[in-house]
């Protein structure tokens, strides 16, 4: 290394040794000392300097078994040694002569990733100057590797939330405690809560948040004549209470789950056709309020509640409550996976496919980035590797990645006894049509063979003969040599490839037997994880996150910041491991530091907007400070008190007057523009599905139907992803889509979500990309949304739709028309000079569509158009692309 | 660095100072790392994202890029890579190990080039006579030899080239792009797409994905027929009038509801987006007609003859478009046309005549135009191929099976070095042996011209900082640049 460069030189004249302050700090235990009066406090290693080591420097200095160079860096007195060169590490009150502060500062240091920024330097520098101090005596003994310091443990999120008592107001003596919290915030920042909302614009706030549909406007009316004290409690209670809310609120926690119908990873994005009763069993446990602990527990082990194993599930698909349990399991089956596919590498696909899942199970319910340690320590969080490994330990016995079940060998049969024997019967068939085909295979093979051969030369052909006839794994290198010398003479695979005509017959002889095949009972599937009775696989560290590098065993467990008791059996006779059950009952037993919180941080971002942790996925140290912390503990505690009923804290937080207030409020929209405080009610874009489901029930055709299966997607020729069914010629190219059939327009939770084939209207609107999950989803405001409202043939047709909805309802009537129009996207009726420009206009739209069809006629024999219906339509469109109708307020 | 990481902040400057350069400036200043606190923050809460200009955090020579993607994998040894090994030892077995895709039509034979290669330019640069037109403009170009990905299969390697990496879901450098510099138009799409007339590469959509970047970022899909682009016209009969009073009515509903919410910016960006889809409609259009463009530009792009009339006309197109301010086009072809695993004495020469001339008159107009400098034009395909026979049944079915761990590309403007040819395969064209540009080293190279640290130029997702690159040690190939 080099020594006294003309920088170092610099620096040491510049420095002023701070002598009898570093002369102390040496003596471990010690409190800030009062440095000069003028001068901000100095640094001390836990709070200031040690989280910008961690993020640069231990992770070679100190956190791998050899520390780089024999420098560790995890504590303060580790550097008072040398470097190997025999360079002080440190010098305390000298930073021209500690080594850590030149290689950072001649860019020697850190070799890889992100240098300092200028101002980290210079925080380490003043540190060194100042003494070099610590706050708190320095643990004796240290673990190899990365430790969890004091400090760490102190950080807001890893404390368990505690009951807060609400401020009390004298002006308000009755004010809610939700209310209470935030009006102490306004009241700091100079800001009071905006009046309350009219009752119109109350009524579709409320109901767009807990349905995900828009109020009729007899709703509406009935509402505001209603002038009980309850009126609004009672419209929440039936909101509440309408099966509309489990499919709105089932969205909210799909995408944090992950859902997707494909399983994507692969190219091939294959179908996950099953995946729906997931989503299914989501929205009835919300429309039940199914307590959360419970919810939580079988989405994590719902095998092990059910107590059954992989090939031993008893009664369990015949009992409504294991039922229920295993269905929830799927949760564990939402992230992406190739292991079904055809993908290069398959341990790759199933490790990947087990990362996710832990990425999926921690941001969801954890909050924190856990992911971020499968490779190496998190540099910002105390989440070490090994917490990492211990964390994924927990899951390995359901998702054991050296005995892995692929997605289909997960599934589990719907099927009663007289569908199995008759499924017998037709597979025994199609098994012997397949033999066939499979013989007349190898004989078209063995012909080629024959013709194939005479390219090799005549003395080497015996041989050749022999090496082909011997099975590939028995054959002896000189063998395959020999083949590997006339590749394509082999002729063992690849029919088509040599000969496209006798191929074309074997693939017949096999379509047979899928058409017989297709004449099975059809099978209702099951998508469960479950563990195989007695195998508890073991669990290593994987070393830079690599299966093929396995380090050090490890035992389950929770996140070491965040405590916790050990992973025991909860009952000696259950069949699996327990590992997943007792997990999830600690995280369930309402002492767990972070579940709660995170669940109700979601679910108060979902009504107002914004969450009081305004990273929702991520509670550590780059997340964003919680704005109202003793509200957000104190929703947590509520939750677990109320028996983690979600609907009790649903109506806690709808019936503040918080949630009621206007969204019209001058001083909050000017000096708290993106509403941290809550001084208003902020005006937001729908999201993607409440857009489409809300431009289809006020057009009077949303489907309502229930669960099942999802409507398929479908790739229109203009390119469009629409819901519908694919019509296709004999080279298998779409020729047109099929959007007949009503179900097309069912709720958007029931359409069928590929990965790669997102909906257009959904994807217009920033549907997330499910790779693995969506913690929160982006809005956009761009052109292509504005292109898709004007023109969009779903945008076309729901206003013809709405357009003959009101012409149905009010026939004759144009005056009476407009008027429902207006009032069911605008939630008002229009104006008497917005209702005449309205007729002038549609009676200028009407003349122009006639203009037109008169220049071009259409052939004889296609219906009449009908003008008025077109242009009537043109005019509903815009008010259903128009902002009050997309936005909540 | 997150370009949009201080979003918000952003979002109030161009609302409150409207979109003046002061506070695009400042966003930017924001931005400089030594500004923000270390280290890098996620994005926090629902963001909203947009195509306005933004800066490189260091200056670039290139503004725009155009891609022209040949799927399926031009042949190499034929078009740029002369061997005359092969001519030499043509027939004869092929001394090393080959890797072969297609096993069934794998032969160990030598296959010479049939075509003869010609010095150009002042360089000197050898270049087929299948590409006379490539040949006028050597100088102009940087022809790299040794390009690999080392992945197998088009789609790996379709991916590996246009999302840095070969599996499925990354977003495309187009995509990475449009994030990072939005677009210097707001009446065009900051990210341009030309389909072939009789339809889209193997892998659709993925070409042009936006991954896991917002949709915002996805390409815009032109077809070569009506409709061009989705959505960009009302239904025939609402074309005109029927449709302007549509839009005068919606106006008249937002003015009202954004007058009733005083500050609210979100409800004005979204009438300001009606305004812009109303210039895109036209600007689009006004793009994407040619009928303006002298005949000599028409010649040069070779639009008057029948067989370079498409090409050429989607060369012109993506000339115009960057002119505009687009800042990625991808020119596609339509399959995998360059997967000449048969008959590639009659089928390249074919695909050689349709792109040559509309090729190299893009890099000659936008040189005369002042645009090369700033727009880097790109050549090439997802791989190369084998220096060996596929399909030994008779000259006429003579072809070339995949080759991913040696090909050719070339690129121009933007501050490449022109007339430079860079890197070597081995003797017989199989493998990159020296000076070895990974698909990676590509990525992070253009990204450098652009202003951009590919390692820095990221997007966080569930607390990762995702980038292009992700991690490959990528290098800038700094011996690329003028």
């Amino acid at each position: 290394m080099k020594r006294n460069t003309p920088i170092r030189r610099l620096l040491k004249a510049a420095s002023v040794p701070l002598c009898a302050a570093g002369a102390v700090a040496h003596s471990a235990a010690l409190t800030q000392p009062a440095a000069g009066n003028a001068s901000p406090p100095a640094p001390v290693y836990e709070t200031q300097v040690r989280p910008i080591l961690k993020a640069h420097c231990t992770h070679c200095h100190g956190e791998e078994p050899k520390p780089g160079g024999g420098v560790d860096l995890r504590l303060r007195r580790f550097m008072d040694g040398a470097t190997k060169d025999g360079s002080r590490v440190l010098h305390p009150g000298d930073p021209g002569d500690s080594e850590l502060i030149r290689v950072i500062r001649e860019g020697e240091m850190p070799k890889k990733g992100k240098k300092l920024t200028a101002e980290e330097l210079a925080t380490l520098e003043r540190w060194v100057q100042s003494g070099a101090l610590v706050s708190e005596k320095e643990p004796d003994t240290l673990p190899p590797g990365p430790y969890i310091t004091d400090e760490d443990r102190k950080f807001w999120a890893y404390q368990a939330p505690e009951r807060k008592t609400a401020p009390k107001f004298n002006d308000s003596p009755a004010l809610s405690a939700i209310d209470s919290f935030v009006r102490t915030r306004l009241e700091e920042h100079g800001l009071r809560f905006a009046p309350e909302a009219g009752r119109a614009v109350l009524l579709r706030r409320l109901s767009l948040d807990l349905t995900g549909l828009p109020p009729t406007p007899e709703e509406v009316a009935s509402f505001e004549a209603d002038k009980e004290t309850s009126a609004y409690s009672k419209q929440v209670e039936r909101l509440l209470a309408s099966p509309a809310y489990g499919e709105r609120w089932a969205r909210h926690w799909l995408d944090v789950a992950g859902y997707s119908d494909t399983n994507g990873y692969a190219d091939a994005d294959s179908l996950r056709a099953h995946a729906w009763r997931y989503r299914d069993y989501v929205i009835r446990s919300l429309n039940a309020d199914k307590p959360w602990d419970r919810f939580i527990q079988e989405q994590i082990a719902g095998d092990e509640l059910a107590g059954v194993s992989h090939g031993k599930l008893g009664d369990a698909m015949h009992d409504k409550v294991k039922f229920d349990a295993l269905a929830a399991t799927g949760f564990l089956r939402l992230a992406p996976d190739g292991t079904g596919d055809a993908v290069a590498d398959a341990n790759l696909a199933r490790n990947q496919n087990i990362a996710d899942t832990v990425r999926v199970v921690s941001t969801s319910l954890l909050g924190l980035t856990v992911a971020c340690a499968q490779c190496h320590d998190h540099r910002y969080d105390p989440i070490t590797q090994i917490d990492y490994y211990r964390f994924r330990a927990i899951f390995d016995p359901a998702l054991d990645w050296r005995k892995w079940r692929t997605p289909a060998q997960r599934l589990v049969s719907l099927y009663t006894q007289a569908d199995r024997d008759k499924a017998a019967e037709i597979e025994k068939q199609a098994v012997a049509i397949e033999a066939e085909a499979k013989g007349m295979e190898r004989r078209f093979l063995d012909e080629l063979f024959e013709k194939k051969i005479l390219e090799v030369p005549e003395e080497e052909r015996d041989a050749y003969r022999a090496a082909r006839a011997t099975e590939k794994a028995k054959r002896t290198p000189e063998q395959e040599a020999l083949i590997k010398k006339h590749p394509s003479a082999l002729s063992l695979f690849g029919l088509n490839l040599y000969d496209p005509k006798a191929d074309k017959q074997v693939q017949e002889k096999r379509a047979e037997a899928t058409k017989l095949r297709a004449t099975k009972p059809a099978e209702g599937m099951l998508t469960v994880v479950t563990e195989v009775s007695g195998e508890v696989p073991k669990s290593e560290l994987h070393h830079r996150g690599d299966h093929d590098q396995l380090r050090e065993a490890v035992t389950p467990g929770e996140l070491a910041v965040l405590g916790g008791p050990e992973i025991q059996k909860p009952d000696p006779a259950l069949q699996s491991s327990g590992r997943r059950l007792a997990y999830a009952q600690w995280l369930t037993s309402g002492r767990h530091p972070l579940v709660a919180r995170v669940l109700m941080n979601r679910v108060w971002m979902h009504h107002f907007g914004r969450g009081i942790v305004n990273s929702p996925a991520d509670f550590g140290r780059l997340g964003e400070l919680p704005s109202h912390p003793e509200l957000l503990d104190y929703l947590a505690v509520r939750f677990v008190e109320s028996g983690w009923s979600l609907k009790a804290m649903h109506r806690e937080m709808v019936l503040s007057q918080t949630y009621r207030q206007s969204s019209v409020h001058n001083e909050s929209t000017s000096r708290d523009p993106e509403n941290v405080w809550y001084g208003r009610f902020k005006v937001r874009r729908l999201d993607a599905e409440t857009v489409r489901d809300s431009m289809l029930e006020v057009a009077g055709v949303l489907k309502k139907d229930m669960f099942g299966a999802p409507v398929t997607a479908a790739r229109t020729t203009e390119g469009r992803i629409v819901a519908g069914v694919e019509v296709l010629n004999a080279n298998g190219d779409v020729v047109k889509v099929d959007t007949s059939a009503p179900a097309v327009n069912r709720r958007s939770i029931y359409l069928q979500l590929r990965r790669k084939m997102p909906m257009t209207v959904l994807d217009t609107f920033d549907l997330p990309v499910m790779d693995p999950n969506c913690e929160s989803r982006p809005v956009s405001t761009v052109a292509p949304q504005a292109l898709f409202l004007m023109n969009d043939d779903f945008v076309v047709q729901t206003g013809r739709a709405l357009a003959e909805r009101v012409r149905n309802e009010l026939p004759g009537d144009a005056r009476a028309q407009v008027r429902r129009v207006w009032v069911l996207t605008q939630g008002r009726p229009p104006a008497t000079a917005e209702e005449d420009r309205f007729l002038a206009m549609l009676s200028e739209q009407t003349e122009s569509l006639r203009d037109y069809a008169a220049k071009h006629p259409g052939s004889k024999d296609a219906p009449p158009a009908d003008l008025q219906r077109d242009a009537f339509g043109s005019l509903c469109q815009a008010l259903l692309a128009s902002n009050r109708f997309i936005h909540t307020e | 660095m997150n370009p949009n990481s201080t979003l918000c902040s952003r979002r109030h400057f161009l609302h409150s100072g409207g979109f003046g350069l002061g506070g695009l400036a400042l966003a930017s200043l924001l931005r400089d790392e030594s500004l923000l606190a270390a280290p890098v923050k996620p994005l926090l809460g629902p963001e909203s994202f947009d195509l306005k200009p933004k800066a490189a955090p260091s200056p670039g020579r290139a503004r725009a890029m155009i891609s022209l993607f040949m799927m399926g994998g031009p042949s190499q040894m034929d078009l740029f890579d002369p061997k005359p090994m092969l001519a030499k030892y043509h027939g004869e077995k092929f001394p090393g190990e080959v890797i072969y895709d297609n096993v069934a039509q794998a032969s160990s034979k030598v296959f010479g080039s049939p075509w003869t290669f010609k010095k150009s330019g002042q360089s000197g640069m050898e270049l087929s006579e299948l590409l006379p037109n490539l040949q006028q403009v050597a100088d102009e170009i940087t022809l790299i030899r040794s390009m690999r990905s080392g992945v197998s299969n088009h789609l790996q390697g379709m991916l590996a080239m246009q999302t840095g990496k070969g599996t499925v879901g990354r977003p495309t450098v187009g995509a990475w792009m449009a994030y990072a510099l939005g677009s210097e138009t707001q009446e065009l799409p900051a990210y341009v797409v030309l389909a072939h007339p009789s339809g889209l590469p193997t892998f659709q959509h993925q070409h042009w994905t936006n991954g896991w970047l917002p949709s915002t970022y996805q390409g815009t899909l032109v077809q070569a027929k009506a409709p061009y682009i989705l959505n960009l016209d009302p239904p025939a009969a609402f074309a005109g009038r029927p449709q302007s009073r549509q839009m005068e009515f919606l106006k008249a509903l937002n003015s009202g509801h954004a007058a009733e919410h005083p500050g609210e910016h979100d409800l004005q960006a979204r009438i300001a987006s009606y305004e812009l889809a109303g210039k895109m409609q036209v600007a689009a259009k006004e793009a994407l007609d040619l009928s303006g463009e002298p005949e000599h530009v028409l010649k040069l792009y070779g639009i008057d003859n029948p067989l370079t009339a498409d090409y050429g006309r989607r060369c012109l197109t993506a000339r115009r478009l960057v002119e505009r301010g687009v800042r990625y086009v991808q020119v596609l072809n339509n399959g995998q046309s360059w997967d000449h695993h048969g008959s590639i004495i009659k089928s390249l020469p074919e695909r050689c005549a349709e792109t040559d001339r509309p090729s190299a008159a893009l890099v000659l107009d936008l040189k005369q135009r002042g645009l090369l400098d700033s727009t880097v034009v790109h050549w090439g395909g997802e791989m190369g191929r084998l220096p060996v026979l596929q399909n030994d049944a008779g000259r006429d079915k003579w072809g070339r099976d995949h080759n991913t761990h040696g090909f050719s590309q070339w690129v121009a403007g933007g501050g490449f070095k022109g007339g430079l040819v860079f890197g070597e395969t081995d003797e017989w064209g199989h493998k990159a042996v020296k000076d070895v540009v990974n698909h990676y080293d590509w990525h992070a190279t253009v990204l450098h011209c652009f202003g951009f640290d590919h390692s820095k130029l990221g997007f966080i997702r569930n607390g990762g900082n995702l980038t292009l690159t992700d991690g490959q040690g990528a290098r800038i190939v700094s011996e690329l640049l003028a």
